[in-house]
């Protein structure tokens, strides 16, 4: 009995054991499916979340704080860094009429009162005009760049379908000041015309962008000289006025105005068509203010060695012309007396003295053969004869005729008149110390300080009397050119311009104004040569500007004319 | 044996659960700091772009224009004059009037040169302590006359105080 017991009991046990070991396996098994299952089922997850990712939902529009700071476009500053144009967001306002998205009208409230509600909370929209755009039911800007109180106000009317997107916004702080130089931004998100298109891959490279660009402008040179053009131009009713204030040493342009001007911040067709530069693009003859020159040249190459030697006045004929003045100077003038009461004749015999073919390299050397050298894109080509001049042309280019220069050009020649002879390329980008470049020089130091002389001579005792501001020794020629058209000179309209320096007895800054078409009227006395029109514009930009640039007013302080007084009338007592 | 393995088994899933609890914490911890950053950066741009807004605003309205049309019509400034400006002493003294024939002869004094180290004037004490009235003013933090003239806001004043130090000239 208990062998077979013992017998039965050893394979009982071993089946159960093989049951169990059987059982355990198939359990583990089960596990292994169900854990390889569940992991299956998780990387499949993942693999649709991922393709879920990457094919229906849009990316993520997340930004790090430094790119959300970085301003979409650079900004663009003046020299002491007061911003003149900017990009920072601004809020739309826009009509969606599908934001309800029900099917049903687009507003919640009626068409009239929303359109009212809006016209109140900006009165120069029209409300009848407002509704019928909403009643129509297409979407679009109702207003661009909103103010933050306005966008609340909006937001309170409480419609959905009155949206209030952001957008990048270029901005002009300054209004249309220097609109001429800065350009402005169009909706391709380029820039046009000015500075904006000069600079414009620098103000979108991500990696410059954060930097302000500093221009050479200074705003308040730029605001005091657009000020007084614009009212000289009122005053006599003239077209069109252009101005540049340029430093003589490093050709950097601290302020360019042209007027009428645009307003960068809304531009509509009107200012499209005032978009011409007249101080870069536009060519003009500019009369007498090249007489200096012309002297210059003559003292350079030694035409002129004695400034008392005097010319015949009297009018000659050259050719079919007759070269005359505009009224009898009388029998015989020196070179100073020319200048001052600014004889065409003299003029035109003291170039015969330095024969045609060194005016003109002194013209070249000027730059006054080629596209003036600025940043800007629109840059006037000058009606310049090629080839050898002969003897009328050169005389009429030594009094400002029969060559047509922008006023930059003019600027340029200036500075390198009274700065010691050198002439620079003008510039917008402002120069650290120690980066003006070299250079070239046209006219020897020892001329430039005769000129510096002779220009001074000019506002005491000649036709620059109306700009010699006290204190600032201001010396400058007047210049009144008739404008050519059709069949020769059109005697009714002039270009007038007063091309200055100061202070004289050691020249920083050259002025340039020039009036398009001035009438005579009550403040011109009724002239309109630019003694009466252009010049007190100078004598009212320069007491303005001056102490701003470290030109202080002194009336103890003059350039030493001690040597030509004498040779001129009203000079000796 | 087994009751061990198993005290074993539920020491290390409490181990487990309490590193797991941890984690999360720490998990929801860190996730609460990175989004109170996302939303401190949020608010640094929002500000900063509220700042460039109300500079451009200001900006706006004290335009160079706005700026000479005020000064022009309400306050009817105009460009200095040279009468404004004096370059040196001599220009300074040349608005001295020259002694009349019958003025009184000016009244002159005597005047020793003092050595530059030494204070010209002795402290000004208190009669009552005997230590010097106004500490901060004879002390060596005294403001000095430049570094008071070169204080940038405020309106233009020079305090009693201030004198000049002589090491700054």
């Amino acid at each position: 009995m208990s062998v077979t017991a013992a017998r039965l009991a050893v394979p009982t046990g071993r089946v159960c054991l093989a049951n169990q070991r059987s059982h355990s396996l198939m359990t583990a098994r089960w596990r292994l499916i169900f854990l390889l299952l569940a992991l299956l089922f998780v990387g499949a997850v993942v693999i649709l979340r991922i393709a879920w990712l990457g094919v229906v939902q849009p990316g993520p529009q997340q930004m790090t704080m430094a790119e959300a700071l970085l301003p979409a476009r650079g900004e663009i500053t003046d020299r002491n860094g007061v911003p003149l144009a900017r990009a920072f967001p601004a809020r739309a306002l826009w009509y969606n009429p599908d934001a309800l998205g029900d099917g049903g009208t687009p507003l919640v409230k009626s068409v009239r009162e929303v359109a009212e509600r809006l016209a109140q909370i900006f009165p120069d929209l029209d409300a009848g005009m407002l509704e019928k755009r909403l009643a129509s039911g297409k979407p679009g800007y109702i207003r661009r760049r909103l103010l933050p109180d306005e966008a609340d106000k909006v937001q309170a009317l409480g419609e959905l379908a009155l949206e209030l997107p952001t957008e990048r916004d270029r901005f002009y702080p300054q209004g249309s000041m220097a609109a001429h130089v800065l350009g402005y931004v169009a909706a391709d998100g380029h820039g046009r015309v000015g500075m904006e298109d000069v600079l414009d891959e620098r103000l979108l490279d991500p990696a410059r962008r954060g930097e302000p660009s500093a221009l050479s402008i200074d705003v308040r040179v730029q605001g005091a000289l657009e000020d007084e053009l614009r009212r000289g131009m009122l005053a006599v009713d003239a077209v069109g006025a252009a101005g540049i204030v340029l430093d003589v040493d490093t050709g950097e342009v601290l302020a360019l105005a042209s007027l009428p001007e645009f307003d960068p911040n809304a531009i509509d067709e009107e200012g499209q068509k005032l978009m011409f530069n007249r101080v870069t693009n536009q060519v003009y003859e500019l009369g007498s203010t090249f007489k200096p020159l012309t002297i210059a040249a003559a003292i350079d190459a030694g035409a002129i060695n004695n400034l008392s030697r005097r010319y015949s006045a009297r009018p000659f004929r050259m050719g079919r012309f007759t070269i005359k003045d505009s009224h009898d100077l009388g029998a015989s003038l020196n070179a100073p007396e020319a200048l001052i009461h600014s004889s065409n004749v003299v003029t035109a015999r003291i170039v015969d003295d330095i024969g045609p073919a060194q005016l003109k390299r002194v013209m070249e050397d000027l730059g006054m053969n080629e596209r003036p050298y600025i940043e800007l894109p629109a840059r006037g080509f000058p009606i310049w004869a090629s080839g050898s001049w002969p003897r009328l042309r050169a005389m009429t280019v030594g009094y400002g005729h029969g060559i047509a220069v922008t006023p930059l050009h003019l600027a340029g020649a200036y500075a390198a008149m009274v700065n010691g002879g050198i002439w620079r390329p003008a510039t917008l980008h402002k120069l650290g110390p120690g980066e003006a470049p070299k250079g070239r020089r046209v006219f020897k130091a020892s001329t430039s300080a005769r000129m510096n002389q002779l220009l001074r001579m000019i506002t005491l005792y000649g036709t620059g009397r109306n700009a010699d501001a006290p204190g600032f020794r201001i010396g400058g020629k007047t210049g009144s050119a008739e404008k050519p058209g059709n069949g020769g000179y059109q005697r009714s309209s002039l270009v007038s311009t007063f091309a200055a320096a100061f202070p004289m007895d050691r020249p920083r800054y050259v002025v340039i104004a020039m009036l398009d078409e001035p009438k005579g009227t009550v403040r011109s006395s009724f002239q309109r040569t630019a003694a009466w029109n252009a010049a007190p514009v100078v004598g009212r930009v320069v007491p303005r500007i001056g102490p701003m640039l470290g030109v202080k007013p002194d009336s103890t302080r003059d350039i030493d004319l001690t040597d030509l007084k004498p040779l001129v009338r009203g000079g000796s007592e | 044996m087994t009751g061990l393995s198993r005290r074993r088994k539920i020491g290390w899933l409490v181990v487990l659960l309490a590193c797991t609890g941890l984690y999360a914490a720490l998990h929801f911890r860190v996730n609460a700091v990175k989004s109170e950053v996302r939303l401190a950066e949020r608010q640094v741009v929002q500000l900063e772009e509220e700042r460039l807004l109300l500079e451009t605003e200001f900006l706006t309205r004290s335009s160079q224009q706005q700026l000479d049309d005020w000064n022009e019509i309400e306050f009817g400034y105009k460009a200095p004059r040279p009468g404004q400006y004096l370059e040196n002493e001599r220009q300074l003294a040349a608005y001295g009037v020259p002694r009349g024939v019958d003025a009184p002869q000016p009244v002159r004094v005597a005047r020793s040169d003092v050595p530059e180290t030494g204070s010209e004037f002795e402290t000004m004490v208190s009669p009552l302590t005997g230590r010097p009235i106004d500490a901060a003013m004879f002390g060596p933090g005294r403001p000095t006359l430049r570094t008071v003239a070169r204080a940038e806001s405020g309106p233009a004043r020079i305090p009693l105080s201030a004198v000049i130090d002589g090491s700054e000239q």
